[in-house]
């Protein structure tokens, strides 16, 4: 990030959450979804974030991703305080910074993988061009340069998720954030989608990934356990 | 996102969706359609009657002189009244109001051509009849001032009465005869057809010759004074019926020496007062409400297809807005869809509706079949109202996803 280039010292963690609480609504009913979470996660990590079903996991990756905002707390995103961008900055934040892989793909069926893929780009005004050239490389990275033209539809759910990988790293993000990747898939692609991520995470890229599923939570080098929106465990691995 | 990649995808995904975009797009279609039919059409009637009522003489008043009315006078002293050729001077001379006026004499005579015998309406005129009247000449020329001065016993035929008196071979310069006089056939007048307004015949079954000369031939047998059976005038506008009828019937009444409220003594007809009667504007008004409806019947469909439409697809606003996408960007993504939808509808609506009333137009339908008169303002108005509610309909729906927290539109499955 070019504002800490010259910063001596440590560098600025990529995520910085100081007791962040969220609270849903739903008419008279106030349910807690986080109750105080910190958490901070240096670049180059790689972070599970593991949990029961309604522990909040979702909800964090979703307050990690900028696309809902705490309800008290702070956070800090590569040292900026997300707290104050404004809904079309963290929308550029999104498209830039970040790269999102959802359980069910989240694919535009309508739109072909390699259109699926220069999405991003096309909401940062890439031109064409260098949109095309930049989406087919993102593709023939995670072994789809032959599906460019088809229809997510057309492909397998193993295929899709890597298009969405695709589509998360094309503009070369400083986090990417995976829930459930591996949810919707068999072991053995499962398998594949975690190696994309490994590979990713070893150029030096933040990884964090939300699952319940242990045998992902064991990949990662930090597993942190959440359960009723706290902090369970936080711990790192070998 | 460049505006150009919007637009592809927009066309895209409503080739994608056809049966929905075609079912959006007809209420659209017919909503348009409809408005600009219904009002095109109560439009027609509207022209077709005033057509009708105008034949016989545009904005025309008509007076004749009849009894006096047994509400002013005893029974047995009800005196026959008659119009003579000093009053039509003293009306001319007198009335401010009206821009012309016309005496009018009229006799049934048996017209005669060679083989051929007819009985006609023979109408004595003067050039001011010819005026207020304004029937075309097919050819010839009309009875002029130099013919009333003089005399002259020339005749200005009827589509009708030329057809049956003179035949295929009669032409202008012919000579017939009225009750036995010889006539020349100076002036043919071109077709008038049907009238909604007339007075005994048909304008086509006239002969119209110099008043004088129809006084002098065949004077009324009841009096030696040059009578006119009828005075015709033209007001300066319709809104000024009623003043110019109240100055005519004064003058006339002071004349007849009778009351001018005497309906009976004086009768003054008219076909704008006719036309007036009749609710066009009411119909009219009937016909806009009806159409209006099935315009917003045609909108709510739009509405409804859109709102489906747009909650169908949170999930993709959800990915959008994932990826980078801000608020307007959604919005103008949507925008351009309805706007698609919206311009296509209303367009070949238009296009149909125009085309089906210049269908009927081009028909060589009988007279009394309503013309569609098109009316750009309604098709302009019709255009609006579909692509606001069109746009509305598409726009506020991903204005209120887009809202929201994306984290909430992704969740949505």
């Amino acid at each position: 990030m070019s504002e800490d280039a010259g910063r001596p010292g440590p560098s600025l963690p990529v995520i910085d959450l100081e007791a962040v609480h969220k609270r849903y609504s739903t008419g008279k009913l106030e349910v807690y979804a986080l109750r105080g979470i910190d958490l901070r996660i240096e670049p180059g990590e790689f972070v599970s974030i593991m949990g029961p079903s309604g522990s909040g996991k979702t909800t964090l990756l979703e307050i990690l991703g900028c696309l809902s905002r705490p309800t008290t707390g702070r956070y800090r995103f590569n040292g900026r305080n997300a707290d104050a961008i404004d809904p079309d900055g963290l929308a550029r934040l999104r498209g830039e910074e970040i790269g999102f892989i959802f359980q069910s793909f989240n694919l535009l069926p309508r739109l072909s993988t390699l259109e699926n893929v220069e999405l991003p780009l096309a909401y940062r005004g890439v031109p064409r061009r260098e949109r095309k050239a930049r989406a087919r490389d993102s593709l023939a990275k995670v072994g789809l340069a032959n599906r460019a033209k088809h229809l997510p539809t057309e492909i397998s759910g193993g295929e899709r998720q890597r298009v969405a990988i695709a589509r998360a790293l094309v503009n070369r993000p400083s986090l990417v954030l995976a829930d459930e990747p591996t949810g919707n898939l068999d072991s053995r692609t499962g398998d594949e989608i975690l190696s994309l991520l490994r590979d990713f995470h070893v150029e030096g890229n933040t990884v964090v990934v939300v699952t319940h599923n242990p045998k992902i939570g064991e990949q990662a080098e930090r597993q942190v356990s959440i359960r009723d929106g706290q902090i369970e465990r936080d711990e790192a691995r070998g | 996102m460049l505006a150009l990649d919007a637009a592809q995808q927009a066309v895209r995904l409503l080739w994608a969706h056809k049966l929905r975009s075609c079912l959006t797009m007809f209420g659209l279609v017919w909503g348009t359609a409809a408005v600009i039919a219904l009002v095109s059409w109560g439009e027609g009637v509207r022209s077709m009657l005033e057509r009708g009522f105008f034949k016989a003489g545009k904005n025309m008043g008509e007076v004749w002189a009849g009894r006096v009315s047994e509400e002013f006078t005893p029974a047995v002293d009800r005196r026959y009244l008659w119009f003579t050729i000093e009053d039509v001077e003293v009306l001319r001379r007198r009335a401010r109001l009206p821009e012309a006026i016309g005496a009018e004499s009229w006799e049934m005579l048996p017209a005669t051509y060679r083989q051929r015998a007819v009985w006609v309406d023979v109408r004595g005129i003067d050039p001011e009849v010819m005026e207020i009247r304004g029937i075309p000449l097919a050819a010839g020329h009309g009875i002029t001032r130099s013919d009333v001065d003089h005399r002259r016993r020339v005749v200005v035929l009827g589509d009708t009465a030329r057809r049956r008196l003179l035949g295929a071979e009669g032409r202008l310069g012919s000579w017939i005869r009225l009750a036995g006089k010889p006539f020349k056939v100076v002036g043919l007048l071109e077709h008038v057809g049907t009238q909604l307004s007339r007075d005994r015949m048909l304008i086509d079954q006239h002969a119209w010759i110099p008043i004088t000369t129809l006084q002098a031939n065949w004077p009324k047998w009841w009096t030696d004074q040059f009578v006119v059976s009828k005075i015709l005038y033209r007001m300066p506008s319709r809104a000024q019926l009623d003043e110019t009828e109240a100055e005519v019937r004064a003058i006339l009444a002071e004349r007849l020496q009778v009351r001018s409220d005497d309906t009976e003594a004086i009768g003054i007809h008219s076909a704008v007062k006719m036309l007036r009667t009749i609710p066009l504007d009411q119909m009219q008004g009937l016909m806009f409400i009806l159409a209006t409806t099935t315009l917003v019947i045609g909108a709510v469909g739009v509405l409804n297809m859109m709102l489906d439409s747009v909650y169908e697809r949170r999930q993709e606003i959800g990915v959008r807005l994932a990826v980078g996408a801000r608020r307007r960007d959604i919005i103008a993504q949507f925008f351009l869809e309805t706007f698609a939808i919206s311009a296509l509808g209303g367009l070949v609506g238009a296009a149909l509706g125009v085309g089906a009333c210049l269908a009927l137009g081009a028909l060589d339908a009988p007279e009394m079949i309503p013309v569609p008169v098109i009316n750009t303002r309604i098709v302009v108005v019709a255009l609006a109202v579909m692509s606001t509610v069109g746009l509305a309909a598409g726009v506020i729906p991903a204005w209120r996803a887009a809202r929201v927290d994306p984290a909430l539109t992704l969740r949505m499955e």
